[in-house]
């Protein structure tokens, strides 16, 4: 049973699951799915995304401050609880948005309900298998030094990518919280299933998918092969950025995505 | 009080500059730089100082670190196993396969119960939490690390006991739904050893009543780690174990006199000035080594000023919470070493001495396991070590009479 709360509310219970939520704006549900770390409340992706949409943005359990009970640990897990917030929203129908590890998540949930959809936007997602055996397609974050990872994440590391020195220590704990919580849920298979691919022709709605052109975590090319296997996908490159341009360009993200929507 | 020596066959050879350079001399150096004729040579004399312990009447206990200079043993049952056959008195102390990260626990207890009855019931079985660069050699996840542990200990121990045909296992990590072991192993019951560290994981352990292990980890944590075992142990209403159930491991350099123990002894520092070194992404930076207010400290690139000696936690696995810790770990001298209780060098009388007064000031323990060579120590000062060990120090450990201490004693 999902209890939505009034805005501002910034906590949302699914279950026995307590969830940090932002909740901004006003029109269609679209509920956006983050990656390896939750957006800020203020974040201007979020915010740009508010003027035209409600835009639900949970942190998934384990993340930020949301909770995860001790037996939360899979995929499936969270599959099966966005499917319930979903059908807990007063909504016929919503927006799915999902970026990096959450477009994954956005991925699955599609394959597995997209009647409870009316769009699909899929933002460097995870979450398949396209090379071959000995061919990784997504850089192992947890096993690559962090200054290899940092510089193949940003279009330009210099100035997007996060000031470790400069955060609080209440910032550094969740941030640390994040990548616990990335491990349990992703180390192996690392960050894909290998299932999905086959359903992914399931998903019946116009589906967006949008990809950073210096992307060096999961490459432009790994988005249009995944953007294939979905029927009708469109697919765009999001210029000067790289696995997060929800961060590093949100304007040019927010305006492929609204123009996606329709407005 | 027994002793153990143990050598984990580490690969000291890769020329300076390559070691430099690279972040990670575990998980990630490539093996062309190791030579198998030369990693040959160094199974011979290893082997060979064994055997040497078993004629001294040392027991030998056997490692398990993967893909480092710090070690070539990365299967800990197949020294087990030539052991157990080369051997005729020692005991054998498996100090272990790294179980969590073994994707068959079943094939562990076959491999263990071989070993046993192949040494006619010599094998004792420790085993090692692990962590660090270990996670990314075996593929192992390390933030439920734990759970997988204890899970395998079980599964491990029913097998080796369960003499009435097959019985399935469908627990949360492991599944086998026909566990039914050959050989018999020759002891119907096995001493379990436990190395882990954490003050939680102690509790546990002391409430299985295993021989709590402590790696190099000085006067005050493993006060701390023993009064935590005996507290989970009251706690849970069980009664008071003796100082046979704590083992504490150390460098240990016996010589002539103070000074070749000491000169010999400086030797094993290679242990922490060389094999450590660890690329943050395997090290400080691996999800799951410290609770999250600890851990996203690590990822500051200039860290907070640290006072006080270094963090001898988890030292033996190459982790550190901080850049600052990890680098006062490895420019440890000597004398450092000695002071912290992690090295005990010198002549007889003083290795003597100084094992009793760690023992006196921690409330006791009654296995020393030892870590007697490493680096460069060569396989001539390794065997006078023993020789010495054996004949000048052994008699004397043995004669510290096991004791119980009442908690308060303990603290």
């Amino acid at each position: 049973m999902t209890e939505t709360l009034a805005p501002p509310a910034d906590r949302i219970r699914v279950r026995d699951v307590d969830l940090e939520v932002v909740r901004q704006g006003t029109g269609r549900t679209l509920l956006f799915l983050h990656g390896f770390h939750p957006l800020a409340p203020d974040a201007r992706f979020l915010e740009l995304l508010s003027r035209r949409a409600t835009v639900l943005a949970p942190s998934h359990p384990g993340f930020g401050t949301s909770s995860r009970p001790a037996d939360f640990e899979t995929l499936y897990d969270l599959v099966h609880l966005y499917r319930e917030l979903i059908d807990g929203l007063g909504d016929d129908k919503i927006t799915l948005v999902g970026a990096s590890f959450g477009g994954w998540l956005a991925a699955e949930i599609a394959a597995a309900c997209s009647h409870r959809l009316d769009r699909l936007v899929l933002i460097d997602a995870l979450g398949l298998k396209l090379g071959d055996r000995e061919t990784p397609d997504i850089l192992d974050i947890f096993n690559t030094h962090p200054d290899t990872v940092r510089r193949r994440s940003w279009h330009d590391p210099d100035h997007e990518a996060p000031d470790f020195d400069a955060m609080s220590d209440d910032a550094l704990t969740r941030h640390a919280r994040d990548w616990d919580a990335l491990s349990l849920y992703g180390w192996e298979p690392y960050m894909y299933n290998p299932r999905l691919k086959r359903w992914l022709g399931r998903i019946a709605l116009p589906t967006l998918v949008l990809w950073g052109a210096a992307d060096g975590v999961v490459t432009p090319d790994y988005g249009r092969r995944y953007a294939g296997f979905i029927p009708g996908a469109r697919f765009a490159l999001v210029d000067r950025a790289g696995h997060h341009p929800e961060r590093e360009r949100p304007d040019a993200l927010a305006d492929h995505i609204l123009d996606f929507l329709g407005h | 009080m027994d002793a153990w020596w143990m050598c984990e066959v580490p690969y000291p050879h890769v020329p300076k500059d390559v070691l430099d350079a690279a972040d990670s001399v575990r998980a990630s150096l490539p093996n062309r730089w190791c030579d198998p004729r030369v990693a040959a040579g160094l199974f011979d004399e290893v082997i060979d100082e064994y055997l040497l312990c078993d004629e001294m009447g040392l027991n030998i206990g056997a490692t398990e670190h993967h893909a480092g200079i710090n070690s070539l043993l990365g299967a800990n049952p197949m020294l087990v196993s030539i052991l157990a056959r080369q051997t005729r008195k020692a005991r054998i102390l498996s100090l272990g396969t790294l179980i969590s990260l073994r994707r068959e626990p079943v094939r562990i207890a076959e491999e263990y119960a071989t070993a046993d009855v192949i040494s006619r019931g010599r094998l004792e079985l420790g085993f090692v939490k692990s962590g660090g660069t270990e996670m990314a050699s075996a593929n192992a996840n390390p933030v439920n690390n734990i759970e997988r542990y204890w899970e395998a200990i079980d599964l491990i121990g029913k097998a080796l006991t369960h003499q009435d045909g097959a019985f399935s296992w469908e627990g949360k990590h492991f599944t086998h739904r026909h566990v039914n072991i050959w050989p018999r192993p020759w002891q119907e019951r096995f001493r379990m050893w436990a190395a882990t560290g954490d003050p939680h994981t102690a509790a546990e352990v002391g409430r299985r009543g295993m021989v709590h292990t402590l790696v190099l980890r000085g006067h005050e944590g493993t006060r701390r780690a023993y009064a935590a075992y005996r507290t989970a142990r009251a706690e849970a209403g069980l009664a008071p174990v003796s100082t046979d159930n704590f083992a504490y491991s150390a460098f240990v350099s016996v010589g002539d006199t103070d000074e070749e123990g000491v000169r010999v002894g400086e030797k094993l520092l290679w242990f922490l000035n060389t094999s450590l070194k660890s690329a943050p992404q395997y090290a400080q930076l691996l999800p799951g080594t410290a609770p999250p207010h600890i851990a996203g400290q690590a990822w500051r690139t200039r860290p907070k000023p640290q006072s006080g000696g270094p963090n001898l936690v988890n030292a033996e696995k190459g982790v550190a919470t901080a850049q600052e810790n990890a680098l006062k770990l490895m420019s440890t001298t000597v004398e450092q070493a000695m002071a912290q209780g992690i090295m005990f060098a010198g002549n007889p009388d003083s290795v003597y001495a100084q094992i009793k007064k760690f023992h006196d000031d921690v409330g006791g323990f009654g296995h020393l396991t030892i870590i007697g060579r490493t680096g460069f120590m060569t396989h001539a000062e390794s065997e006078k070590n023993i020789r010495l060990l054996g004949k000048e120090v052994l008699p004397r450990l043995k004669a510290i009479a096991p004791m119980t201490p009442t908690l308060e004693q303990a603290a």
